[in-house]
């Protein structure tokens, strides 16, 4: 038996569920692809801010701790200068501020960001099966939020046995049991394709405020200037490098 | 049957990467802009055109003379004349056309100006050929005209506020009629005039010291006293240092040391060739001055005075560092000239910039960043690392 056949003999409110079913199928696929596209753009920012901030924010740490300590040198040697004394606080606040930015020096190199086939479709069928956006039912929604989070956690860190123990776990809870009667499941499925409209267009949203972003900026000049065989990060880092040789000079005087 | 939806709460990105980014907002602001420059410099276009004379105050705004024009449907289109207007440098933006009542249109000529921005970048003591022959004081704070003070025949070469903006002083040229005149800075806030009004503390004109035959012969020959040109106050404000300038294409101008607030004379040094710019360095204990395109540097306790290793036509040093940044139209291989910073104590020449026709230099309140500006609207803002 066909679905045209089913839909012709099924009462009104029946046939409206069937095809609201398949809108939201539809939605379900445009929404996990929505997901899977800021999801990498978040891990790639992700990855591309810990890169920055590894190679240059640090440096920066070193550089401003320099300029604190420059400036604290020549506020003791006028310590009636009110003026240094006060530009030496501020650079020290400075330098304190900068290092709490740039977050501590691991031993690591953190990675580019990357994503296999198989990361993505997973993810994608966590996205179409868990959204929270994708249930009309209190706990089931928090759960999902939950689960929706942690799946988004293991995408950025390119985790596959946990994206597929979370798919794994979903489906094997009650909370994926469907059931009672047609008139409720039609209203149920219709605030689901509602909520995954709204969730669409918050996906925009955040996607052109990460785009619009310093951090995007910086990336894209970088990414464009890689392509064309600059290694712009690395330039950053000599400069940076030259600036603090400048300043223990400086300091060694 | 629930069909209700209860929760409210959307977020699925994780927090913790959201507080990644916010904190780390500054380093990447930071790189973007350390990445869109090649040097501690940073050019930009201030206005079209050609003005006579600008002056930078402590905060990055300039002032200079501007043709302003209508807008089209405005009471006809066209030229409007010129106008004295300030500039935000650092900001990019028109901040303000001066007026005082009574102005007179003033068509395309290029009339000479001279201003001077109070340190603390609140007042502006103008004289400019459009307006009368006084001086005009302009409060930048409460946006007000304050009135005239100190009528003069020409126009100043040189208009100084002191460090703490306890004295202002005007220097004049104009041979026999040259004048040294000394204001003290009212500080009580109760004069609506503003701190500078009424006659000066103390003048000076053609300085007695001088040998006889310097200020005797016709005025406008060769080696005849020409006025007074460039002139610093030194940081302690104790001494006010005044170039006094002598005829001529061969002759030397001097320096003056002049004691504040009397103007008597403390010390004078003749130069080689004519100077066209000095600054006190820090200390107080020297004058870097720029003379027929050469540095040089002058102990103010001894006189001694010592060549520099780089030419110069203008100087500032820095308030509270032994550093100086300096312009020299002429720079090795280029038509161009350069802008550069010296350590003053290795005498090191550091961050050179190449750069043309500039003609005022100042550095910022803190002295983190400095200015340089050309007549033709070019500004240069040097913003170092570590300073």
């Amino acid at each position: 038996m066909t679905l045209k056949t089913t839909i012709s003999h099924a009462k009104p409110e029946e046939r409206e569920l069937a095809r609201k079913r398949e809108e939201q199928s539809t939605l379900e696929i445009e929404l996990a692809e929505r997901e899977l596209r800021s999801a990498n753009l978040r891990a790639e920012m992700g990855a591309f801010e810990r890169r920055y901030l590894h190679f240059v924010g640090l440096r920066y740490a070193v550089l401003d701790d320099l300029k604190a300590e420059i400036a604290e040198r020549l506020a003791r040697e006028q310590p009636k200068n009110e003026r240094l004394q006060r530009l030496a606080r501020i650079a020290r606040a400075g330098a304190n501020e900068t290092k709490s930015s740039a977050g501590e020096n691991t031993k690591d190199e953190p990675a580019a960001f990357e994503s296999s086939a198989e990361m993505k479709r997973l993810y994608r069928e966590v996205a179409k099966r868990v959204h929270p956006d994708l249930t009309s039912d209190r706990e089931d929604r928090t759960k999902r939020q939950q689960l929706m989070a942690e799946a988004n956690e293991a995408y950025e860190r390119g985790d596959e046995s946990k994206l597929l123990r979370i798919l794994t776990e979903y489906e094997c809870s009650p909370e994926a049991v469907q059931g009672e009667g047609a008139g409720a499941e039609l209203i149920r499925v219709i605030r689901r394709i509602s909520q995954a409209r709204g969730r669409l267009s918050e996906i925009e949203a955040e996607m052109q405020e990460l785009l619009r972003s310093d951090l995007y900026q910086l990336k894209s000049r970088l990414d464009e200037a890689q392509q064309h065989g600059r290694d712009v990060l690395k330039e950053m880092i000599e400069k940076v490098e030259e600036q603090i040789a400048q300043a223990n000079r400086r300091l060694e005087r | 049957m629930e069909t209700r939806e209860r929760s409210a709460t959307r977020a699925i990105v994780p927090a913790g990467q959201q507080g990644l980014a916010v904190r780390s907002a500054a380093l990447v602001a930071r790189g973007l802009r350390d990445l869109t420059r090649d040097s501690n410099w940073i050019v930009k276009k201030i206005f079209a055109g050609h003005t006579s004379s600008l002056a930078i105050s402590s905060m990055g705004h300039a002032c200079f003379v501007s043709r302003q024009f209508r807008r089209a449907g405005e009471y006809g289109t066209g030229d409007f004349g010129q106008r004295v207007v300030l500039y935000d440098m650092e900001m990019n933006t028109p901040m303000i056309a001066l007026s005082v009542p009574n102005e007179a249109a003033v068509g395309t000529q290029d009339l000479p100006a001279t201003f001077a921005w109070s340190p603390g970048a609140r007042y502006l003591v103008a004289a400019w050929g459009g307006w009368q022959s006084a001086l005009h004081s302009f409060d930048l704070h409460g946006k007000m005209f304050l009135g005239t003070f100190g009528e003069f025949g020409v126009i100043p070469r040189c208009l100084v506020w002191s460090g703490t903006e306890k004295y202002f002083v005007e220097a004049c040229s104009g041979g026999k009629g040259a004048s040294l005149r000394l204001w003290r800075v009212r500080d009580d806030g109760m004069s609506p005039k503003g701190p500078l009004s009424g006659q000066p503390t103390s003048e000076l004109s053609v300085p007695g010291w001088l040998e006889r035959q310097t200020y005797e012969s016709e005025f406008g020959e060769e080696g005849a006293f020409g006025g007074y040109g460039q002139t610093a106050f030194s940081p302690d404000e104790k001494t006010l240092a005044s170039v006094i300038e002598i005829h001529g294409d061969w002759a030397d101008d001097s320096i003056a040391l002049l004691a504040v607030p009397t103007l008597k004379k403390q010390n004078a040094f003749q130069a080689q060739g004519h100077i066209t710019d000095l600054s006190w360095t820090h200390d107080g204990r020297k004058i870097i001055y720029c003379a027929a395109g050469q540095a040089y540097s002058l102990a103010v306790e001894t006189m001694n005075f010592e060549l520099l290793p780089f030419g110069a036509e203008l100087c500032v040093c820095h308030p509270h560092l032994p550093l100086c940044i300096c312009y020299s139209s002429w720079l090795k291989n280029s038509a161009k000239g350069r802008l550069f910073l010296v350590d003053l104590h290795r005498m090191e020449v550091l961050d050179e910039y190449p750069a043309e026709g500039v003609v005022i230099l100042r550095w910022n309140g803190e002295g983190s960043k400095a200015y340089a500006a050309t007549q033709s609207g070019m500004a240069y803002i040097y913003e170092p690392t570590l300073l």
